[in-house]
């Protein structure tokens, strides 16, 4: 027997399997936003992979929240707030005349910083996005389904009456979760989910996004390095440009695969960021 | 600015630098030992290598808490796994000097033609430039200096090879043979620090580049064309 002909467990077979990159569900292009004519973000330009976790990341002031409000079009909640450029959606313009806000809303739900339920049952948390849209049938499967999804079920099947104030903060985060997961969206975003969390709660929500990315496209916003380079697969690095007259506006400084962005960035002010030099 | 990590980091590679010069001492304690002969000399390279160790093993542990309390990454990321292997082939290097120091006592005391002396001389003095030029070109991150040691080594692979055929021509006294056997492996061992500098500046390579790459791939030598 030669040395080739014996089996070999090879380095290539024990690498972590990394998530094929599917299809764009965001095509972005050229997009910046503006409040009362100020340049908040600064034209960006990136896609947004199917069923993979997008972390935005970047100092405070750098746009990332605004920026992510652009894919559910939160920002149309905002007087002043304007949109310029073009967001695809699926090969469809977002920002379309004829699309509906909130139909968009139920596609791509967003679970923000601190976690907000209503001050109603658990039950009645979930239900709500689907009662809203009129899907009455086989609610209770809908509920349980969701709170499955976001991995509360067996913590609250018993419960499912009870206020859902009552739940620590990092289920309320999950409930939050599960209500965004009940109109069945094709994207969730997420605005520092875990950022009022303790590192417990924070895991839990980081293995969520894992199991998560299977079925939908996630993007997060987190001021956590360690997180983004912990949860994404693709990773987009923002900083501040301060105009002389002081106008702080939000630009792309770098998008690439997260391992990249950690071990061997090709900006140096992505470098200086992710080592703490700078931010 | 994190401060303190930033000063954990220079610590660390100051002490690496610092391992690198006792490296160098028992070395030339080794070759001095080898061409004069002088087995009190060789005992002192084996017992300075405790020297070598304790400092080995206090770089690994400030890379262990590096990277268990500062997450390092990025640049910060490839200087710490660069420093980890680097670390490893010095402390390799320490242990060929006392090896050297161990044949020396071994050896029947023999006297060798000059022209092994000189053998001696020629490749522990590459050896040294070759650790040397890894070290500087570690601390400069010059990647066209580490790129140099491709050519040094080149230059001790031939005087081992050399030297081995030198042996291969020994007559028939055992006595002979026995110190050319053991003087075989001096020789290979010099051979192997050349290597480890030039591991050492495929690290250099990977600090300032971010690539992982053999300067040289032994496995698949260049093939002649056509």
């Amino acid at each position: 027997m030669s040395v080739t002909d014996a089996p070999v467990k090879i380095a290539g077979d024990l690498q972590r399997e990394s998530t094929p990159r599917g299809a764009a569900v965001f095509d972005v292009q050229n997009v910046g936003v503006s409040y009362d004519g100020n340049l908040a973000v600064h034209e960006v330009t990136l896609p947004i992979y199917e069923k993979q976790v997008t972390a935005i990341i970047g100092p405070s002031g750098c746009g990332k929240s605004t920026f992510i409000r652009v894919f559910n079009r939160m920002n149309d909640l905002i007087p002043n707030a304007k949109v310029h450029g073009k967001v695809l959606y699926h090969g469809a313009d977002l920002y379309g005349k004829d699309v509906d806000p909130v139909e968009v809303r139920k596609q791509i739900g967003m679970v923000f910083q601190k976690p907000n339920p209503f001050p109603k049952s658990i039950y009645d948390n979930v239900a709500f996005g689907p009662r809203v849209l009129g899907w009455r049938k086989e609610l209770d499967e809908r509920v349980e389904r969701a709170l499955r999804r976001a991995a509360l079920w067996d913590e609250v099947k018993d419960r499912l009456k009870k206020n859902a104030l009552g739940l620590s903060g990092g289920q309320q985060q999950r409930l939050c979760i599960a209500r965004a997961l009940a109109t069945e969206p094709d994207v969730i975003l997420m605005d520092e989910p875990a950022s009022a969390l303790d590192p417990i709660a924070t895991t839990r929500i980081e293995d969520l996004m894992h199991e998560l990315k299977r079925d939908y496209t996630i993007l997060i916003v987190t001021h956590n390095m360690q997180q983004a380079a912990r949860v994404a697969d693709m990773t987009a690095f923002f900083s501040v440009d301060i105009a002389p007259e002081g106008d702080r506006t939000g630009i792309l400084v770098e998008y690439d695969e997260t391992s990249k962005i950690f071990t061997q960035p090709s900006d140096q002010r992505t470098e200086d960021y992710v080592t703490g030099r700078f931010g | 600015m994190r401060v303190g990590f930033q000063e954990e980091l220079d610590y660390l590679e100051a002490s690496l630098h610092e391992e690198g010069t006792l490296v160098l001492r028992s070395l030339r304690g080794a070759l001095n030992a080898l061409v004069q002969q002088d087995e009190e000399l060789a005992d002192e390279v084996i017992a300075f290598d405790d020297e070598i160790d304790a400092r080995y093993l206090a770089v690994e542990e400030g890379v262990q808490e590096l990277l268990a309390r500062q997450t390092p990454v990025a640049g910060d990321l490839r200087l710490v796994l660069s420093m980890l292997h680097v670390n490893l082939h010095l402390e390799r290097i320490g242990d060929y000097c006392v090896t050297i120091a161990k044949l020396v006592k071994l050896a029947p005391p023999v006297a060798p033609d000059r022209m092994f002396v000189d053998a001696f001389q020629e490749m522990g003095t590459r050896a040294e430039e070759m650790i040397r030029v890894a070290l500087d070109s570690f601390a400069a991150r010059n990647l066209e200096q580490a790129e140099t040691l491709v050519d040094l080594d080149e230059l001790i692979d031939r005087a081992n090879r050399r030297f081995v055929q030198q042996v291969l021509s020994f007559g028939r006294d055992p006595k002979l043979h026995e110190w050319g056997l053991r003087m075989i492996v001096v020789s290979r061992c010099f051979e192997r620090i050349g290597d480890h500098a030039v591991d050492i500046g495929e690290r250099t390579a990977y600090l300032v580049s971010g690539e992982f790459r053999e300067f040289t791939d032994a496995s698949h030598p260049d093939e002649p064309e056509g």
